[in-house]
């Protein structure tokens, strides 16, 4: 009988350490498959893919479809390589509780028999079966968190994301109904008097168990918060989406005027502002210095009067240049206020930007030209004042012709 | 309250104080006790301190709705109902030009080169751009892509939607406004009873 054992063991020992090496042999193109779907035939010889099969590594789920990985392999690498996409949560517990019940009995026996070889493989087997259940369920959580963690970051859309996360929720579920089904004491009754199948049976799958429980517990709670975050999103977008295409619909939609209500919505209660401003006080004898410093700090501006430049008088203007003339003023007054606007900032201001900001209609050329002709004509010391900036490129890579696409300008 | 000082500053300007643009001043103002203080402070200038729902953004509201007041928020709310359309049109375009999964929410970053390589390259975004771009309430006289990207980013971080963290790096971080924004859209929705629904129709479900 013993030597019928040994044999069958060496045999099986056999074939599967071959097979096991099938696995090795061809992983390239098992893991292609893998992630393909299917098999390339012609990747691998006849005989190498008959003996694959015939270790129930691949198959032909029906006659027209193409060679591919048997679901138990493909599990095994959605597995091994955390592919949440793939990975299977096994949450039934029945099946196993059952086989523990079945094996402790088969053990009762062999022990009642005095049979103790056979006694000693059923414990073992025992054993093996209780750390499966156990890992069974350590495995899922580990799926589960990672898929918590990447934030289901293995599907694309919100809704695919939504649709993971209910997906786990459920087995979620049923991996806490399947740990319900543990009755522990069933099993304390089944250990009868027996101190290896109390330990294995009671005291260390309990432990497991309300590990495995509140574990669970933690991940729900975070699925449930990570879906109310989801679909907060989800509700975010919808609202601008419909509301965009409300109000495109309707153009000449106006909403009542709530701030005319009597209760006002805190919403639209939004105070005028106020800046508070403060001026130089000379009534305190402490500051007094402070302040001296402050206008010592002052650029020095030499008041030289301005010889009058006009350059050409117009003794007698025609309708069309009294235009031009006046155009040209506006112009020159834009340029002003926006080199007195210049001097308020701390930081370059771009020419062109605070023609677009402050929606003048100058072309965009003539304002440039201005703005340049103006800082040209100050004098020295004030052109030194300020720092300008040409933003200019060459015509092309043979012309180097500087083309000025705008100025900047600070105060120093 | 002295150390309170550029933080009132800051609330009397108009400034939405958010955990984005002043996570120390919004912990800050969670604090009742201090709610209290300011509001005592602020009695004499018709003000008081008020915040959204989830209180992530706080500011200014007034005390008494005086003649003055309700014009004033009169004008303000013309302006708000005008730069719905525009604003969530460019959190559209963002989100999609930008291939985000998700609406902007306050926090977000957003590059601004990224936005302007994506759009020049497509024709579609590139025109509605354009579009919302000379939309008045953005108002962009200038045909070239990146001045307009640049005008509408301004425009947005003016009225306190975006901030810059640096003003030499062109990137910026969308505010807790946008969440004020969209608790006046809900408002608008409940109160008019628009048919604008932000759940999924049980076809979008399935």
């Amino acid at each position: 009988m013993a030597e019928v054992k040994a044999g069958l063991a060496s045999n099986l020992f056999a074939i599967g350490a071959e097979r096991l090496a099938l696995l090795g042999k061809h992983h390239k193109v098992l893991m292609q498959a893998y992630l393909e779907g299917f098999i390339d035939e012609t990747a691998l010889t006849d005989k190498a893919l008959k003996s694959l099969m015939a270790a129930r590594i691949l198959w032909r789920p029906d006659e027209q479809q193409s060679l591919t990985l048997r679901p138990l392999v493909s599990e095994l690498i959605a597995s091994m390589v955390a592919d949440e996409n793939r990975r299977q949560v096994n949450a039934d517990v029945a099946e196993k509780l059952e086989q523990i019940h079945n094996r402790v009995q088969a053990y009762k026996e062999a022990q009642h028999q005095g049979d103790y070889l056979i006694a000693e493989t059923q414990l073992q087997r025992l054993t093996e079966q209780v750390h499966d259940l156990s890992g069974q369920f350590e495995e899922a959580i580990d799926s589960l968190w990672n898929r918590l963690n990447s934030d289901f970051g293995f599907v694309s859309s919100l809704k695919d994301k939504i649709r993971e996360n209910q997906r786990a929720q459920q087995q979620l579920r049923r991996l806490l109904d399947g740990l319900e089904l543990i009755d522990f004491s069933q099993l304390i009754e089944l250990a009868e008097g027996n101190s290896q199948l109390r330990k294995l049976l009671v005291s260390q799958l309990q432990l497991q168990a309300s590990a495995h429980h509140s574990s669970l517990l933690e991940v729900q709670k975070r699925l449930i918060e990570l879906l109310a975050k989801f679909r907060q999103q989800q509700a975010r977008s919808l609202l601008i989406n419909n509301m965009v295409a409300y109000l495109r619909q309707h153009p000449a939609y106006r909403p009542a005027n709530y701030p005319e209500r009597t209760q006002v919505p805190t919403l639209f209660n939004l105070a005028a502002s106020i800046i508070p401003a403060a001026g130089i006080a000379l009534d305190k004898a402490s500051d007094r210095q402070q302040l001296s410093h402050l206008v010592h700090q002052l650029p020095k501006i030499n008041h030289q009067q301005q010889e009058n430049q006009q350059a050409a008088s117009f003794t007698e203007l025609s309708p069309l240049d009294k235009e031009i003339a006046a155009r040209q003023q506006a112009l020159k007054q834009d340029v002003e206020s926006f080199y007195l606007y210049v001097a308020e900032q701390n930081q370059p201001v771009s020419a062109y930007q605070y023609l677009e900001e402050q929606q003048l209609t100058w072309d965009s050329e003539i304002w440039l030209y201005q703005v340049l002709a103006d800082y040209q004509s100050l004098p020295q010391e004030q052109q030194q004042m300020l720092r300008l900036k040409n933003q200019e490129t060459p015509v092309s890579a043979m012309n180097h012709l500087m083309l000025i696409s705008d100025l900047h300008l600070q105060l120093r | 309250m002295i150390e309170h000082g550029p933080l009132i500053e800051r609330l009397l300007a108009g400034d939405f104080i958010c955990e984005i643009n002043d996570s120390d001043a919004h912990r800050r103002l969670s604090d009742d006790q201090l709610q209290e203080k300011l509001n005592h402070y602020l009695r004499p200038l018709n003000r008081r301190l008020a915040y959204n729902d989830e209180k992530s953004v706080y500011f200014l509201a007034y005390q008494e709705l005086t003649q003055a007041a309700r014009e004033h928020l009169s004008s303000q709310f013309v302006l708000t109902v005008q730069s719905l359309l525009p604003i969530l049109e460019w959190m559209q375009l963002i989100q999609e030009t930008l291939g985000r999964d998700t609406a902007l929410t306050a926090g977000d970053t957003l590059q601004v080169q990224e936005f302007i390589l994506k759009t020049e390259d497509n024709h579609g975004l590139r025109q509605r751009f354009n579009q919302l771009a000379t939309d008045r309430f953005f108002n962009s006289k200038s045909e070239a892509l990146d001045l307009q990207v640049k005008l509408v980013f301004n425009r947005l971080k003016e009225h306190g939607y975006l901030i810059q963290p640096h003003s030499d790096r062109q990137y910026f971080k969308i505010t807790g406004k946008i969440d004020y924004l969209m608790d006046i859209i809900r408002f608008i929705r409940d109160e008019e009873q628009l048919p604008v629904a932000d759940e999924p129709t049980q076809e979008e479900l399935i």
